[in-house]
């Protein structure tokens, strides 16, 4: 009990400090990026620096929790862009994952079969 | 051997009977019909195949490192199946996210081209000697099997599509089961280029999207090749020549960076991007007094601007610098 709230107490303040870090960086620097201007072309709202900070903690949270090795997870949401660490964040279990797994049961199965044959799957022939 | 006689009526009720199996399950199965557009083939030739696009036979639900794997190495990324598969394997999903394929392929210091949709774009790519990664879903909407695969090869004549594919090295499908086993991703296909390589058929928002990620994710050099080869097909375009200043300040290269910026804004004095990146690279070069002078223009002008309270914050950050070393 004491050292769940030790941990909870680490974790708000490890995230207290690395929001703020976000913070002094983005007001020191102005320069205006390229896909800014992108997005205020595409009329798409500009994300603020603090949304894609929050982001970024939230996407590589639930990448540790969906089994990604932590050491390997701040290069990982390193290479996203805002827009997408904004996309995934708090979906990361909503996004399509393609790796072939699929639950057939029963009926399913029978109808997927005819699917196959009249060939508007391809579901049986792979790997 | 000879072949026994199917007396027509059987033939005919075998294709009565396909044909209602199609009409019932069509609604099931969510199909939509698929447009000409897409099912085109394209100016390509006829019949191509890229027989020396490696092959990684995948392990257990990780198609997705397998089929990057692929296209990487075949754009000449020194990389391993198993460096991938830490990059985009997600294990309590079993699968690999499709922002994750491109977030992977910026770190190799590649652009993620992601294609517009249509069996056109993948002749073109594949006729520019590149391997086209497709997300399908080999299964329904309801039911549904989600698969990388890599298309290496299309046969206008045959009806056919030739794929790395799971553990198939080369695994050939029917054009028409490839539509609509793609149609279910919204027809998702990426390339990579190497930073310097444009597009087979360059679009320039999909390459501007594509490059700003690059950018924005700090492979500055990649972005700045790829940049310059955008000016190249595109020589007047606005954000391709801000992308350029930008990565050009971003390496260090002020000069280059001002010049840039210069030569946008004498073409379009309203510009306040750039004439706000312009007072930072300014900054950056200690001329304090002339960045002063340019946000002061750029200020002057930006009444009712959404870039306003960015341009106050660069004219901050410009009052304290000057502050600090005074000259």
């Amino acid at each position: 009990m004491r050292s769940k709230m030790l941990r909870n107490f680490v974790v708000r303040l490890v995230s207290l400090s690395l929001l703020s870090l976000g913070i002094v960086q983005g007001s020191g620097a102005a320069m205006i990026g390229t896909q800014q201007v992108i997005q205020s072309e595409a009329r798409d709202a500009s994300i603020s620096r603090v949304e894609a900070i929050l982001a970024r903690r939230d996407v590589a949270k639930q990448l540790v929790i969906f089994g990604v090795d932590p050491l390997a997870v701040q290069s990982r949401v390193g290479n996203m862009t805002d827009a997408e660490l904004l996309t995934l964040e708090g979906s990361l279990d909503k996004h399509v994952a393609g790796g072939d797994a699929v639950a057939i049961v029963g009926a399913v199965f029978i109808v997927l079969i005819i699917l196959e044959l009249v060939g508007i799957t391809d579901i049986f022939k792979a790997t | 051997m000879k072949r026994f006689d199917v007396s027509p009526l059987t033939g005919l009720a075998k294709r009565a009977a396909q044909a209602l199996a199609l009409f019932v399950f069509w609604t099931l199965a969510g199909c939509g019909t698929i447009p000409a557009a897409v099912s085109h083939y394209g100016p390509a030739p006829g019949r191509l195949e890229l027989v020396d696009t490696p092959f990684y036979s995948q392990e257990q639900f990780q198609c997705g490192p397998a089929a990057l794997t692929t296209l990487l190495t075949a754009s000449g990324v020194e990389t391993t199946l198993d460096e991938v598969t830490a990059q985009v394997y997600l294990p309590a999903r079993q699968g690999s996210l499709q922002t994750e394929i491109l977030a992977a392929t910026r770190a190799a210091e590649r652009v993620p081209y992601v294609l517009a949709p249509g069996l056109s774009s993948i002749t073109s790519e594949l006729a520019a000697g590149r391997p086209v990664l497709v997300l399908q879903n080999l299964g329904v909407s309801w039911a549904p099997r989600w698969h990388y695969a890599v298309v290496v090869g299309t046969d206008a004549d045959r009806k056919q599509i030739v794929l790395r594919s799971g553990t198939d090295a080369r695994r050939i499908t029917r054009t028409s089961v490839f539509l609509r086993t793609w149609q279910r991703s919204g027809f998702w296909a990426v390339t990579t280029l190497k930073p310097g390589e444009l597009p087979a058929d360059p679009d320039r928002a999909r390459y501007a999207e594509a490059v700003a990620g690059l950018e924005q994710t700090g492979h500055y050099q990649a972005a700045r090749d790829a940049w310059l080869a955008g000016l190249s097909h595109w020589p007047n375009d606005t954000v391709i020549r801000f992308g350029l200043a930008n990565t050009e300040y971003a390496l260090g290269h002020f000069t280059a960076a001002e010049r840039l910026y210069l030569d946008m804004l004498s073409e379009d004095s309203g510009l306040l991007t750039a004439r706000n990146n312009l007072a930072m690279t300014l900054i950056a070069m200690g001329q304090s007094d002339d960045a002063l002078e340019q946000i002061d223009i750029a200020l002057a002008l930006a009444e009712g601007s959404p870039l306003l309270e960015e341009l106050l914050d660069t004219q901050k950050t410009i009052l304290s610098t000057s502050q600090g070393a005074p000259n």
